[in-house]
């Protein structure tokens, strides 16, 4: 019994030794990070410091996944073409390299199976991919160009380019830079433009990573920008009121016929400013002018549409202004200013309706907020009213009382008087 | 000297007619100033009392239809109770948290709707679509009996 045993405990003791030796030669050291490290030359050290966060060294992947060669081998043949080193790859060599696995999607799903696979079909749609496929141009973006190598990050990570963020800078590496953009003739204040907006503004300022940046508008791989035609179609992802109701409007075909944008000729296309009430009208900063005349047609209409929305405002302003009063004097006012958060919807509602251009459709927004701008302001003023009532009451019952103690006071000397003439009388 | 005497006698009673009809108006006034604010505290007001936690809905649990939705006041903002179409009672602020407009029930989504950009939440009060940034924020519904009670939540 006891002869058995041990044979068994020698032939499982074997049998693990014999499972652990391949494991054992998995954990090869990588010679490439290993001499590279040791390198004088930051060039070829750096990207080894850089590495090990670089989500592909996180998911297990070495330099020869890109690179190529034979990271087992200690000496320069390990960089040997015949073992399939490929160097540093440049223009479509780098989009071959990452497609190699990001376009797999039976192998990119043991990764992230949510990821797209398309990106490397994209990007020759993009005006990056023409130019590098079509006309060899060297300087255009590939995919090395915005996740920077060796340090790449998922667009959730907040260290990442291609972090909501950091878009706009990694965009604005090239196209803010007059003289590498030079032979390319187009503008190159986007960046600085973008910085200037209320979409940049949300975003750096108030956290909101929903809010646009290049690649909400452009398209990321297959970056381009939107045609005239249907500009309107990509502010509409998000502004879906606005847009709906430009597309029904006159203007809508009509700038198409004149060859121009239907969003951003009135609101600009990069430098995006907050919107006000002075973009309607014909006043100096309204935008109206830049087409129409104060007399023509739309002029007229125009100048209408912003008296419509001055007056609600106003009106709004002045029943909110009398229900702080009220409020901070103490008053109870909370259904007066219940009603007026109908006006407040009105008039952002009476905004957006600018976007059809029709005074008629504008006053079916207005009116309903002018009614609880109305009912609101009468709230607040009967509150004052009930506010100056009680002020008045009060100090009138404060001068009876004064008035009852100083009677009382002359009561009570008139008793004295009387009781000490009585006690001279009795003397 | 007798009628300096009877001089000063009827000066005297002038005096104390006149400070016993002062003293009597003077507190007769003073008890209506009294009253007059104590009735108007047992009156009951107009505007039913406000508190910012919680409020007692006129409607009754069966009032409210499944796949329906329902303006309240909150306080002073509006508010909204949900019946969702599963038939649990739900309540949100009804502030878009985009540019403060009143939100609305969409019984054809069975989805909170604000009509000024467009703004879409879910059931959970969730910012689903549009421009909202953030969730509109959930109060918690209690059935008493026949009475729907919403509050803040802790």
């Amino acid at each position: 019994m006891r002869a058995t045993s041990s044979k068994f405990f020698w032939v499982g003791l074997v049998g693990v030794l014999l499972l652990a030796v391949p494991a054992m030669g998995q954990q090869k050291v990588d010679n490439c990070l290993a001499c590279h490290q040791s390198l004088t030359d930051a060039r070829l050290s750096a990207p080894t410091k850089l590495f090990s966060e670089d989500i592909h060294a996180v998911k297990g992947f070495g330099c020869v996944s890109c690179h190529g060669g034979d990271a087992s081998d200690p000496e320069m043949s390990a960089m040997n073409p015949a073992k399939g080193y490929i160097g540093k790859p440049t223009g479509t060599k780098i989009v071959d390299v990452c497609g190699r696995c990001h376009s797999d999607a039976r192998f990119m799903r043991q990764y992230n199976p949510s990821l797209r696979v398309d990106q490397v079909t994209e990007y020759y749609s993009s005006v990056h991919g023409r130019r590098l496929r079509e006309q060899k141009d060297s300087k255009v973006a590939t995919c090395a160009n915005c996740h920077k190598p060796h340090s790449i990050k998922p667009p959730s990570d907040p260290r990442s380019s291609v972090h909501p963020l950091h878009v706009a800078d990694t965009c604005g590496s090239c196209h803010a830079n007059a003289e590498y953009m030079a032979p390319y003739k187009i503008p190159t204040n986007q960046l600085e433009n973008y910085k200037k907006s209320v979409h940049w503004r949300i975003m750096s300022n108030k956290g909101d990573l929903s809010a646009p940046t290049c690649n909400d508008c452009h398209g990321n791989h297959g970056a381009a920008p939107p045609g005239i035609s249907w500009v309107g179609n990509v502010c509409g992802q998000c502004h879906v009121v606005n847009t709906e109701l430009f597309s029904k409007s006159r203007h809508s075909q009509v700038f198409v016929q004149m060859g121009i944008p239907g969003c951003a000729t009135c609101h600009d296309n990069h430098q995006i400013l907050e919107t006000s009430d002075e973009l309607i009208g014909t006043g100096d900063k309204a935008v109206c002018i830049r087409c129409h005349v104060a007399d023509d047609r739309g002029g007229k209409s125009a100048t209408a549409m912003r008296a419509m929305i001055d007056s609600l405002r106003q009106e709004y302003d002045k029943a909110n202004a009398i229900l702080l009063k009220a409020s901070h004097a103490g008053m109870e006012v909370s259904q007066a200013e219940f009603d007026l958060n109908e006006a407040k919807t009105a008039l952002v509602k009476s905004r957006a309706a600018i976007h059809a251009f029709s005074v008629v459709t504008l006053k079916k927004e207005i009116d309903p907020g002018l009614q609880g701008s109305a009912k609101a302001f009468a709230g607040g003023r009967k509150a004052l009213e009930e506010l100056g009532f009680r002020r008045k009451w009060l100090a009138v019952s404060a001068i009876i009382i004064l008035a009852l103690v100083i009677g009382l006071v002359l009561k009570i000397r008139q008793m004295e008087s009387a009781q000490k003439g009585d006690e001279k009388k009795g003397a | 000297m007798k009628g300096m005497a009877e001089g000063k006698l009827k000066q005297f009673m002038e005096r104390r007619d006149f400070l016993n009809w002062f003293l009597g108006t003077t507190a007769g006034a003073f008890v209506l100033s009294v009253l007059y604010p104590l009735s108007r505290y047992l009156t009951p007001p107009p505007v039913a009392e406000s508190t910012a936690r919680s409020v007692t809905l006129s409607l009754k649990p069966q009032e409210v239809k499944a796949n329906s939705g329902q303006i309240f006041r909150f306080g002073s903002q509006p508010a909204l109770l949900v019946n969702t179409p599963a038939g649990e009672l739900k309540a949100f602020s009804a502030v878009c948290t985009h540019l403060a407009c009143i939100v609305q029930y969409r019984s054809d989504l069975s989805e909170i709707w604000c009509a000024c950009h467009n703004g879409h939440f879910d059931l959970n009060g969730k910012n689903i679509a549009g421009p909202p940034p953030k969730p509109l924020e959930e109060y918690a519904v209690n059935v008493r009996g026949d009475q729907i009670v919403v509050s803040k939540k802790v």
